[in-house]
C-alpha cells in the first residue's frame, strides 16, 4: 500500500529562503514527496523521483488551467504539454542551436563582458552583481530576443517584476499593477521591432518565431517572449556570481582553473549543480499515481525541487561541497525532459567560455571584499544578493 | 518486435527488444541499457544521447533534421559520419538486427 503524501507544518518560507538545504536534506531522507503547508505544495525532493516525473509528461503535466503565469505572461510554451509545446519549442530553436550560439552570439557576448569589464571603477573595488553579473545577463538576452533601444535597467526590471507577480500567491495589488507594467512595456518593445524583423530576418528569437514553419501569432510572441524575459536573466546572472564566489573561496581549485582552461565549463556545472538558480519548478498530477512510495492524487500540485536533487546523497559525494573536480556526472539543474532548458548551450558559452574568463583573466588578485559579506537567498530561484570583490591595479 | 544489439565500448553487446515507433534512445533506456544518459529524454537539447550507427544502414534511420544536425557537433565524444543523436531515430521493423555502438562518454 502507498502512504498518503505527510503534511509537514514546520518549514517556514523564510527558512527555505536563508537556506533551503538543510530542509531539503530532512525531506529527502524522511518524507520524498510532502505538503509542506508554508509553500501550499507538494515537495518532490529525491533524484530518482524527478527524474520519473520528467519522463512521464502526461501523468505530470506542465500546462494547468490555475496557473498564475498565464494570468502574468499569457500561456507560454513553459505551461504548455504534447503538441502545442513542441511546436513552439521547435519555432524557437533555431536561435538556441549550440553551433548558432558559439558562432554568431558567442562572439557578441565577448564584446558586452569586455566592455562591462572596461567599465569598472580604477579603485579595484566592485559589487559583482551590479557591475557585471546583472548587465551581462541582460545585454547579451536583449541581443538574443531582437529587442532595440530598451536599456538593460529596464529590462531586468521587467525580468523581476513579471517574476514576482508570477510568484505572487497573496495577490498583493502592487505587485500585480507593476507585473502590468511590464507586461504592457515588453508589448510595446515587441510592437517596435516587429516590421523591421519580419522584413530582414536574422538569428534573434522574435525573427525565428516570425520564421518558423507553425509561425507564431502575437498572443504566442508576447507569452514566449516574457518567459524567455523572467526565465532567462536572473540564471545566467546568479550562476555567473555562484561560479565566482565558489571559485574565490576556494583557492586550490581556483588555481586548477587558471592551469587549464578546459575546467572552466566543469566550473560552471558545477556551481549549477551546487546552488542550482532555479531550485524549484511546478508540475501537474493529471491522474492518481504511486511515487517515491507516496500515492498523489489526481491534480495535486508538486513543486520539482532540483535544487534538493542536485545534492541528493544518493548521486554525489559529498554534495554540499563546491567541488569542480569532482566526476562528470548529470545533474538537474536544467530540468529534464521536454522542457529541458532551451538556454543551456547559451549559458554554457555566456558564462563558462566568456563572462567568467574575461573577469578571472583580466583582474589581477581578484578576491572577494574581506569587509563585506556575501548573501546568498531564495529556494524557488537562488543564487548571491551581492559579490563585493576586490582587484589589484 | 525488432531486435537492436547495443555495443558498449568495451565490447560488450546486448540484444533487446525495441518497440516500434519509440525512439532508439528510449529502447536504450527502458532495457537499462548503460552509455546513453538522455538529459533532456527526448528533446534534442541535451546531446547526451550520442550513438554510431551502421555505415551500411544509415539510410534506414530517417534524415537528420537542421537542429540534430548543429547538436551532433557538440558531443562529448568524436562526431563521426554514423553519428546520430538516439533520441531522433524512430525503430521500425526495417531496423531488426541493428547494431548501434555506445560512445565512450556523453
Ligand atoms: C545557468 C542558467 C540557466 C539555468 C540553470 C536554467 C534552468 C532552466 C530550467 C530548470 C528550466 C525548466 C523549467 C521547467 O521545466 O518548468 C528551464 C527552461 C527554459 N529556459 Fe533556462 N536556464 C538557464 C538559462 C537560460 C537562458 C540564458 C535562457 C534564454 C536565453 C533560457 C531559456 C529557457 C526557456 C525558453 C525555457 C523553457 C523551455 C520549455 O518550456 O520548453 N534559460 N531553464
Ligand atoms: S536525449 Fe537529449 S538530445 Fe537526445
Amino acid at each position: 500500500m502507498a502512504n498518503p503524501v505527510p503534511v509537514i507544518d514546520d518549514i517556514s518560507l523564510e527558512s527555505l529562503y536563508a537556506d533551503p538545504y538543510p530542509s531539503f536534506q530532512r525531506l529527502q531522507r524522511d518524507a520524498p514527496v510532502a505538503f509542506v503547508r508554508a509553500a501550499g505544495i507538494n515537495l518532490v525532493t529525491r533524484f530518482d523521483d524527478i527524474v520519473q516525473i520528467e519522463r512521464d509528461f502526461e501523468t505530470f503535466a506542465s500546462s494547468n488551467p490555475v496557473s498564475l503565469m498565464n494570468r502574468v505572461m499569457g500561456h507560454s510554451l513553459m505551461r504548455k504539454d504534447g503538441e502545442d509545446h513542441r511546436l513552439e519549442r521547435k519555432a524557437i530553436e533555431p536561435s538556441f542551436r549550440p553551433g548558432v550560439v558559439r558562432n554568431h552570439w558567442a562572439p557578441r557576448f565577448r564584446v558586452i563582458a569586455d566592455d562591462l569589464i572596461d567599465q569598472f571603477d580604477d579603485h579595484g573595488a566592485t559589487d559583482l552583481f551590479g557591475s557585471f553579473a546583472a548587465p551581462m545577463a541582460s545585454l547579451s538576452l536583449m541581443e538574443m530576443l531582437g529587442l532595440r533601444d530598451v536599456s538593460w535597467q529596464e529590462l531586468a526590471i521587467w525580468s523581476q517584476s513579471l517574476m514576482d507577480a508570477v510568484g505572487n500567491y497573496g495577490q498583493d495589488p502592487e505587485v500585480i499593477r507593476r507585473g502590468q507594467v511590464a507586461s504592457d512595456g515588453i508589448d510595446a518593445a515587441i510592437e517596435v521591432v516587429l516590421p523591421k524583423l519580419e522584413a530582414s530576418p536574422d538569428p534573434s528569437i522574435i525573427s525565428s518565431m516570425l520564421q518558423a514553419e507553425d509561425k507564431h501569432s502575437i498572443a504566442q510572441i508576447r507569452a514566449n517572449v516574457k518567459v524567455i524575459i523572467g526565465g532567462g536573466l536572473n540564471e545566467p546572472r546568479d550562476t555567473i556570481l555562484t561560479t565566482a564566489y565558489g571559485l574565490l573561496s576556494n583557492p586550490d581549485q581556483r588555481a586548477c582553473v587558471m592551469e587549464d582552461a578546459n575546467l572552466w565549463s566543469a566550473a560552471f556545472e558545477e556551481a549549477v549543480r551546487w546552488i542550482s538558480p532555479i531550485g524549484m519548478y511546478p508540475r501537474r498530477v493529471t491522474r492518481d499515481v504511486v511515487l517515491g512510495g507516496m500515492q498523489l492524487r489526481e491534480g495535486d500540485q508538486l513543486g520539482i525541487c532540483v535544487g534538493a536533487a542536485n545534492r541528493d546523497e544518493s548521486h554525489f559525494d559529498r554534495p554540499d561541497l563546491f567541488d569542480i573536480l569532482r566526476p562528470k556526472q548529470s545533474h538537474l539543474g536544467f530540468g529534464a525532459g521536454p522542457h529541458y532548458c532551451a538556454g543551456t548551450w547559451v549559458a554554457r558559452q555566456m558564462v563558462g567560455a566568456i563572462a567568467l574568463p574575461a573577469l578571472f583573466g583580466r583582474l589581477k588578485d581578484l578576491r572577494l571584499d574581506e569587509a563585506a559579506e556575501v548573501k546568498l537567498g531564495g529556494w524557488v530561484f537562488r543564487g548571491p544578493l551581492s559579490l563585493p570583490v576586490r582587484w589589484s591595479i | 518486435m525488432p531486435k537492436i544489439i547495443f555495443v558498449q565500448p568495451c565490447g560488450t553487446r546486448r540484444e533487446v527488444e525495441a518497440t516500434q515507433g519509440n525512439s532508439i534512445m528510449e529502447a536504450a533506456l527502458k532495457h537499462g541499457v548503460t552509455g546513453i544518459t538522455a538529459e533532456c529524454n527526448g528533446s534534442a537539447a541535451c546531446a547526451t544521447c550520442h550513438a554510431y550507427f551502421e555505415d551500411d544502414r544509415l539510410s534506414q534511420l530517417g534524415a537528420i533534421e537542421a537542429h540534430e544536425e548543429d547538436m551532433l557537433d557538440f558531443t562529448a565524444s568524436e562526431r563521426l559520419p554514423v553519428s546520430r543523436l538516439s533520441c531522433q531515430v524512430t525503430v521500425t521493423d526495417a531496423m531488426d538486427g541493428m547494431i548501434v555502438r555506445l560512445p565512450e562518454s556523453q
